[in-house]
């Protein structure tokens, strides 16, 4: 129980450093936005008026006051869930902007990482299991030649093949016609506009899982314990299962939790390519307008999802090896 | 092969081959030609040197060899039944309910991430009828048999220590009352008094429930204390088979003595005990003539050309020309009176160790002296702080040409000791003295300059050859650095001392080592370039923190001698650290017993050995297998 208390507690601490960090870094950077906004209305040359200044960090609601109150006061907005307005999206709140895309980029990658991750691992088992046979090496090989593939580079080929030349599947946007909520037609398109996507992405992300899972098998494979097992007169089936991917199975775990943390970023390139209605291409736009109040919001998201996936994959490697409790605690 | 027909066997080996047939590599017969057999409930040893094919042949009889290797010739019967040519799914049911195993130092066996109790019920009903309650009965039945609480059925295995876990293995290896049960060594590694109280529960086990037993070993010591008959294995044959009595009454094959010759009654006033120099020959050439030829000291010609036979002779069977021609056996081209007389002793290099050269060693002038040291280590957990005594009001002297033996258990504050005396951690209590060239200085007071001149003169030989040194260094690399380091030399100057080197501890002719690999070397070797190593800084005092231990028994004597002999020729002290009496007796002059960080009990080590006076060192005397005894 004191592993997981600890876990929990460490990661309360690193989220406090992270929002804290969050609300510092703008500060201590050189320039002001709204300085830089109205520069930008007004044209480079000219000169600024400190009046537009004014107005302009009013709208933004640039705060004023000692670093200590705005801390506080910065603190007590996250609390309530506010975190400004988006610059693009004027006069919508950040959060209501990403509320919006977040469910797009959280299906698709969800989906994808979850099935990458199962057939990746089951193929790279069987591989190890079977290893030196014809399916290791088509396998392996396989892994090895996709792996060197860009994601969006994919993209554009499936956009190309399955929607021009083919078009069987729409290459861009989230939904056509459809009244967003849940209903079937609105399902329906949604589906079939994150089929290209998905795929894409389903192309590349098991590969690291198969060859994890292999490496890391055939290694465990040689341990005394598979051979007891073996010994045993043991099923084929439950020495792979139980014996084998099941040690070998816990590198794996863990790196899958940080990957659903830090897909994000490489959701980025391909929602760009099929003009895909999440929280990557909102970001990439959030960039593009140096929507400072968006990009925080969405850095502090991301950077809470990658300490919330290592949270669960440290419970989750507490609960699968019973070594790691004790020698933490 | 008079075992081979019995008709009451319960294992038959006939014949049996094993091939490694790697692609890259040049192929291997590891294992050729074996024929043996093991009667119901009969306990047979199985011996020879790491390499020798032991526990190849035992991975065989499992039928669990992985390619590249492979059974390439002979059958293994059990109960009549050929298992070479069974199928693995109908080799299955027969595996574990008539043929069990504990590995090789099995710390490994166990599935790290299940309980304990899960492995025992996953083989229990794959075999059996017992389901549920009845399967956690009968775990508890066999926790019982190997000694151990109940509380720990439910545990993980990384929170058993390793004598408990390889209780467990044994344990599991009963579950479903075998008839056969391979042991591979199974206490190399541990403590030497658990060591002990496993092997006694093996045999007491045995005697009771009947099953056979193939005990694998490279120490001979152990496999004659348990065993009623004993297979000598070399280079991959069986070159000597007889009962144990008979075996240790009148070895016939030479490395059977050489192997013998490594034991020797400690409590003698001389001991001399042997050691088979050379290493085994390489099995990817064709062996023509005897095997062991290059290395046994009763070679003739006749050896050299023509293989020996395995065939009986005097009660057991043995492959030798020279054993059997003094035997009375006939051997073409070989008359009565081109051999001596039989003789029990290998007449191989030996070290011995009188009782006066160490009256004499414990007269000389002090090296270093220990005073009244203790070490209490601190630490902190939240608010308290937890206090350890590692070691406790320690006092000793260690004189120059003199050895001084640590002996204890693991945990008894040996290393903690060598810490102390090398300058790595400050004692809390007492003091250490070296009286070195620059007269007494306290070790406690030397920093930086003064602290690395101090370690010229304190050197350590550690415990496992294999990993001390870099792989990818040639020998001659290797003791080419402390001398840059220590002594700045460079060019010719260099090249020599190395030689020197390599002479001192009689790897020569030297050309032939100095551009080799650590691999290419055998352990007892690769011990010796890490001593010469420890020399090249020309030390006063080598601290030898179980220098044998992960050494074959039979080369241990090897390492002993030449420890023996630095001692004698260069008038340093060695301080050995080491958990066995035995070696202690050879090495050491003088003998400190600690137990739990305290001396339990001090003196010349012949007194000690002759009549220990602490229930400690009688324990750890009686666990010296002592075949002669």
């Amino acid at each position: 129980m004191r592993y997981f208390a600890r876990k929990v507690a460490f990661f309360l601490a690193t989220l406090w450093a992270v929002v804290t960090l969050n609300f510092l870094i703008p500060r201590l950077q050189p320039g002001d936005p709204a300085e830089i906004m109205v520069k930008r209305l007004a044209g480079k040359d000219s000169q600024l008026d400190p009046a537009q200044v004014q107005a302009m960090r009013a709208m933004l609601g640039t705060p004023d006051g000692s670093l200590w109150s705005q801390y506080t006061g910065y603190l007590g907005e996250l609390a309530h869930g506010n975190f400004g307005l988006s610059y693009t999206y004027y006069p919508f709140p950040v959060t209501e902007v990403i509320g919006q895309a977040i469910w797009w980029t959280v299906v698709l990658v969800v989906v994808t990482q979850v099935l990458s991750f199962a057939v990746g691992t089951v193929l790279g088992a069987y591989a190890a299991w079977r290893r030196n046979t014809r399916f290791d090496s088509v396998v392996t090989l396989g892994s090895t030649f996709l792996g060197t593939l860009q994601p969006f580079w994919i993209a554009l080929l499936l956009i190309y093949l399955l929607g021009y030349t083919l078009g069987w599947f729409p290459t861009s946007g989230g939904y056509e016609a459809a009244t967003p909520g849940f209903n079937g037609p609105f399902i329906q398109e949604a589906v079939s506009h994150s089929f290209l996507p998905a795929l894409a992405l389903l192309v590349v992300t098991p590969i690291g899982w198969v060859l994890g899972m292999r490496n890391t098998m055939i290694m465990n494979l040689g341990e005394d314990y598979i051979r007891l097992a073996r010994a045993k007169g043991l099923p084929d089936r439950r020495i792979a299962l139980g014996y084998a991917a099941r040690n070998a199975l816990l590198p794996s775990v863990t790196g899958f939790a940080l990957a659903l943390g830090g897909v994000l970023g490489g959701a980025i390139l391909v929602e760009t390519a099929f003009d895909y209605p999440g929280l990557g291409r909102l970001m990439g736009e959030a960039v593009e307008n140096k929507d400072y109040p968006l990009l925080q919001t969405l850095m502090l998201l991301t950077t809470a999802g990658v300490l919330l996936a290592n949270l669960v994959a440290d419970l989750m490697y507490g609960v699968l090896d019973p070594r790691a409790r004790r020698a933490q605690s | 092969m008079t075992t081979a027909t019995s008709p009451d066997a319960l294992l038959e080996v006939d014949g049996l081959s094993v091939r490694y047939e790697p692609k890259r590599n040049p192929s291997l017969t590891a294992v050729s030609d074996v024929s043996f057999s093991i009667r119901p409930g009969e306990f047979v040893g199985l011996i020879g040197e790491s390499g020798s094919g032991k526990t190849t042949l035992g991975t065989a009889l499992l039928r669990l060899l992985d390619r590249p290797a492979r059974i390439s010739e002979g059958s293994v019967r059990l109960d009549g039944t050929d298992i070479t040519a069974l199928s693995e799914d109908e080799l299955r049911p027969l595996r574990w309910r008539d043929v069990s195993t504990v590995f090789q130092s099995s710390m490994n066996a166990l599935n790290p991430v299940i309980r304990v109790e899960a492995q025992f019920r996953d083989v229990i009903e794959e075999h059996s009828g017992l389901r549920g309650d009845a399967v956690t009965e009968r775990v508890r039945e066999l926790f019982d048999m190997v000694m151990i609480d109940h509380r720990f059925i439910r545990a993980f295995p990384h929170e058993l220590s390793g004598g408990m876990k390889q209780r467990v293995n044994l344990a599991l290896a009963l579950a479903l009352e075998p008839k056969v049960v391979l042991l591979d060594e199974p206490t190399t590694g541990l403590d030497v008094v658990v060591q002990h109280s496993i092997l006694e529960n093996i045999r007491r086990l045995q005697r009771e429930k009947g099953f056979a037993v193939l005990f694998i070993s490279h120490d001979i010591g152990t496999v004659l204390d348990l065993s009623d008959r004993i297979l000598v294995m070399y280079a991959g044959r069986i070159v000597e088979e007889n009962d144990a009595a008979s075996l240790l009454r009148d070895p016939m094959h030479p490395y059977t003595k050489g192997l013998l010759g490594s034991y020797s009654d400690p409590r003698a006033e001389t001991v001399r005990i042997t050691y088979v120099p050379g290493r085994l020959p390489d099995l990817t050439k064709d062996v023509t003539g005897c095997p062991f030829v290059a290395r046994c000291p009763e070679r003739i010609s006749l050896c050299e050309s023509v293989t020996p036979a395995f065939a009986p002779l005097a009660g057991g069977d043995v492959a030798c020309h020279v054993a059997r021609v003094q035997r009375g056996g006939e051997v073409d081209g070989l008359a009565a009176a081109d051999v001596g007389e039989p003789t029990r002793r290998f007449a191989g290099p030996e070290f011995v160790k009188t009782a006066a050269e160490s009256t004499e060693a414990l007269t000389r002038p002090a090296l270093l002296s220990v005073d009244s040291v203790g070490k209490t280590y601190e630490r902190r957990r939240g608010l308290k702080v937890e206090r350890t005594v590692a070691v406790d009001d320690v006092s000793f002297e260690l004189r120059r040409g003199e050895v001084t033996a640590l002996v204890g258990q693991s945990g008894s504050g040996k290393t903690t000791l060598a810490r102390l005396i090398t300058g790595v951690d400050k004692p809390s209590t007492g003091r250490i003295v070296f009286h070195g060239p620059d007269g007494e200085q306290e070790v406690a007071g030397f920093r930086g300059r003064a602290l690395r001149g101090y370690r010229k003169h304190v050197q350590m030989v550690f415990q496992d050859p294999y990993s001390s040194l870099n792989p990818a260094k040639r020998i001659g690399q290797a003791l080419e650095r402390p001398l840059v380091n220590h002594h700045g030399l460079s060019g010719r100057a260099l090249r020599d001392r190395v030689r020197e080197l390599l002479e001192t501890v009689a790897l020569t002719p030297t050309e032939r080592f100095v551009d080799r690999y650590p691999h290419e070397l055998s352990g007892g070797q690769r011990q010796r370039v890490v001593i010469a190593r420890a020399l090249a800084a020309e030390p006063e005092i080598v601290i030898a923190d179980e220098p044998i231990s992960s050494l074959d028994v039979s080369i241990r004597a090897e390492i002993l001698e030449l420890l023996g002999s630095l001692v004698r020729e260069h008038d340093m002290g060695i301080l050995y650290i080491t958990h066995d009496l035995l070696s202690a007796r050879m090495l050491s002059d003088e003998v400190l017993v600690l137990n739990d960080g305290r001396v339990v009990e001090r003196g010349p080590t012949l007194d000690v050995i002759r009549s220990p006076r602490d229930e400690y060192t009688r324990r750890l005397l009686d666990a010296v297998p002592n075949p002669f005894g």
